[in-house]
């Protein structure tokens, strides 16, 4: 069978949309495959409870085998670009040296990854946040670790005009920015690439994959309907659980034994203060400020300020009842701070019997004591700063879902060789968040898109 | 009333989703405000193999005693902290359950008999969201 396009890139969020765009504009027939649909500016949900179940696989949340932590995991054009906070941050030298040590990838570091990082930043407008952008959620963190001591440092975010200083509330850009202030990759790449002949195949879910000597087929269906499209490369740019997935079914686990294997979702935990006067932390710049303190990126942790929208709110308490309307009643009057967790690539990600993708992912003890000396700063924090009651949740979550095809020198120990092709195989690729070979630490999106930028270069070098 | 639940899955949402969030001088009961009307634009992205498991489950609920609900609904909330053969299945109900009740209620959407204040104006959420 000919091969219909030069590239199909399977998977639109922050790897995806970067390579489409760099391979179209290098004149190289590209398809990119959705699984979701393609929301515009115009038409993204309009309330939290139509952007959870619209946006997300599983109609909200999935879950690890246990059901002890929930994952978020978006599905639509732009992927989880469309719905985070577009943190842009790059690697700093703790997580290049333990990326190499795990994969003996030559490039890890921060000076051959610069140009990559250049480009990716030069093609996005990004905004360094300052004090008079601050909510009151904002206030309180800060407050309270200039008073203990705690380094913390403003946040970059990819944003061209939020409009904050109008009264603008960015809570609702986690279900989709209304003004295309957001540089999603639907609005940094995509939409440019589409201008340049981009084709786009959405609602479209790959099952398999077949190498052949020069091509590749992708197998999947749409609206019930199977269909073989065929490209002489492919890039696989669908997560942690989109790609793992895609190979598991194809049935490279026999002859890539790492595959599943080292996911880590940097854990995340929120607690809340809960203080005599409005705090009103959806108001204004949702996320503005994080921790930058020296000792805490040494034990493992991260401090976000952060908070969520009422129906999530009530999900994160575990209580229901009086206890449920005593603590809603206070909404506008929490502030909020979560520790992310720098955890251990202990996660397998496999399929059972029905062919559906499985994730065995429990903390570990080293994972819990990161957690518990986060929480413990949270406290102090909230404590120094005039809170009246702090409430820990018990649920935690993933967000940055990493590993399953991860990449490295051994065929043995990873997916994916240092030029992002799958072991044994010319036409199959990967460059998104599933080849990490570990936790960074950091949010990963920048670096995604880094190394994107970096695998499009060599394609079309 | 639903494409997606039956008629005693809804009950039984009713039922729980009262036990969750009951009457109080403040709030609505969960039944009162309603919201459960709208629960078909909350269930339409649902995988179908999980509609058909929680029709199923919901529907069983229905005709369960008050008190057993109350004891289901005590021990979905310490499930978190147990480990078990059932556990898993007890922390499912409890984010697929309480999920259903809270994104009904803290919706914005009420039933069209409801007169009182919306559960969003009660805690005081409003948000501007400005476009171009």
């Amino acid at each position: 069978m000919a091969a219909t396009y030069d590239f199909i890139i399977i998977g639109s969020g922050t790897s995806g949309g970067v390579l489409a765009h760099n391979l179209q504009k290098s004149g190289a027939k590209c398809l990119l495959i959705e699984a979701g649909k393609y929301f515009k500016k115009e038409t993204f949900p309009k309330n939290e409870a139509d952007a959870s179940t619209q946006l997300y696989w599983g109609g909200g949340l999935e879950f690890n085998e246990s059901a002890t932590m929930a994952f978020l995991r978006t599905r639509a054009v732009g992927g989880t670009s469309i719905v985070n906070q577009c943190l842009m941050n790059r690697f700093d030298d703790i997580a290049f040296r333990d990326w190499k040590t795990q994969s003996e990838v030559g490039f890890f570091n921060e000076k051959d990854m610069s140009s990559y990082y250049e480009k990716v930043e030069k093609a996005l407008v990004l905004h360094t946040f300052d004090k008079s952008e601050f909510n009151n959620n904002a206030k309180k963190f800060t407050a309270g670790c200039d008073k203990l001591g705690y380094k913390w440092d403003y946040l970059q975010r990819g944003q061209s005009d939020c409009a904050l200083d109008k009264g603008n509330d960015c809570i609702g850009c986690l279900g989709g920015c209304r003004r295309d202030s957001k540089q999603s990759t639907m609005v940094a790449f995509i939409q440019k690439a589409e201008k340049i002949g981009l084709e786009i195949l959405t609602e479209f879910t790959v099952d398999s994959v077949e190498n052949k000597t020069d091509s590749v087929l992708v197998k999947g269906e749409k609206a019930g309907q199977k269909q073989v499209l065929t490209a002489k490369k492919i890039i696989l740019a669908g997560g942690s659980f989109g790609s793992t997935g895609i190979l598991l079914r194809s049935g490279f686990k026999d002859r890539l034994p790492a595959l599943g294997k080292y996911f880590s979702s940097h854990p995340q935990f929120m607690s809340f203060g809960i203080y005599d006067e409005y705090i009103d932390s959806h108001k204004g710049a949702f996320q503005s400020v994080a921790s930058k303190d020296p000792s805490f990126r040494q034990k493992g942790f991260k401090l976000e300020n952060v908070f969520a929208s009422p129906i999530s709110i009530g999900m994160l308490f575990n209580s229901v009842g009086k206890r449920h309307q005593e603590l809603m009643r206070q909404y506008r009057n929490m502030a909020c701070i979560e520790v992310a967790v720098r955890d251990e690539p202990s996660g397998e990600i496999f399929l059972n019997k029905k062919g559906k993708v499985v994730v065995r992912k429990e903390l570990t003890t080293r994972d819990r004591s990161r957690r518990d000396q986060g929480l413990e700063v949270i406290q102090n924090i909230f404590s120094n700063s005039g809170a009246k009651e702090v409430v820990h949740s018990p649920y935690y979550f993933g967000l940055h879902l990493m590993g399953g095809c991860v990449i490295g020198s051994n065929a043995q120990t990873s997916v994916v060789d240092p030029d992002f092709k799958v072991h044994g195989m010319d036409n199959i690729y990967i460059s998104d968040s599933s080849i990490y070979p570990n936790a960074p630490g950091i949010n990963p999106s920048l670096t995604i898109m880094a190394l994107s930028q970096k695998l499009s270069e060599q394609l079309t070098r | 009333m639903s494409k997606i639940l039956s008629k005693s899955a809804l009950i039984a949402v009713n039922r729980i989703g009262d036990i969750i969030i009951p009457h109080s001088n403040e709030f609505p009961s969960f039944s009162e405000a309603g919201g459960i009307e709208h629960i078909d634009d909350i269930m339409s992205y649902t995988p179908p193999g999980d509609v058909k498991d929680l029709n199923m489950v919901l529907s069983i609920l229905a005709y369960c005693p008050g008190f057993v609900l109350n004891i289901l609904v005590k021990q979905m909330l310490s499930s978190n902290k147990k480990t078990g053969p059932l556990s898993p299945i007890l922390r499912q109900l409890d984010i697929g359950l309480r999920g259903i009740v809270f994104t009904c209620y803290y919706s914005g959407k009420t039933g069209s008999s409801y007169k009182g204040k919306n559960p969003l104006d009660i805690i005081g959420y409003k948000i501007t969201r400005l476009e171009d």
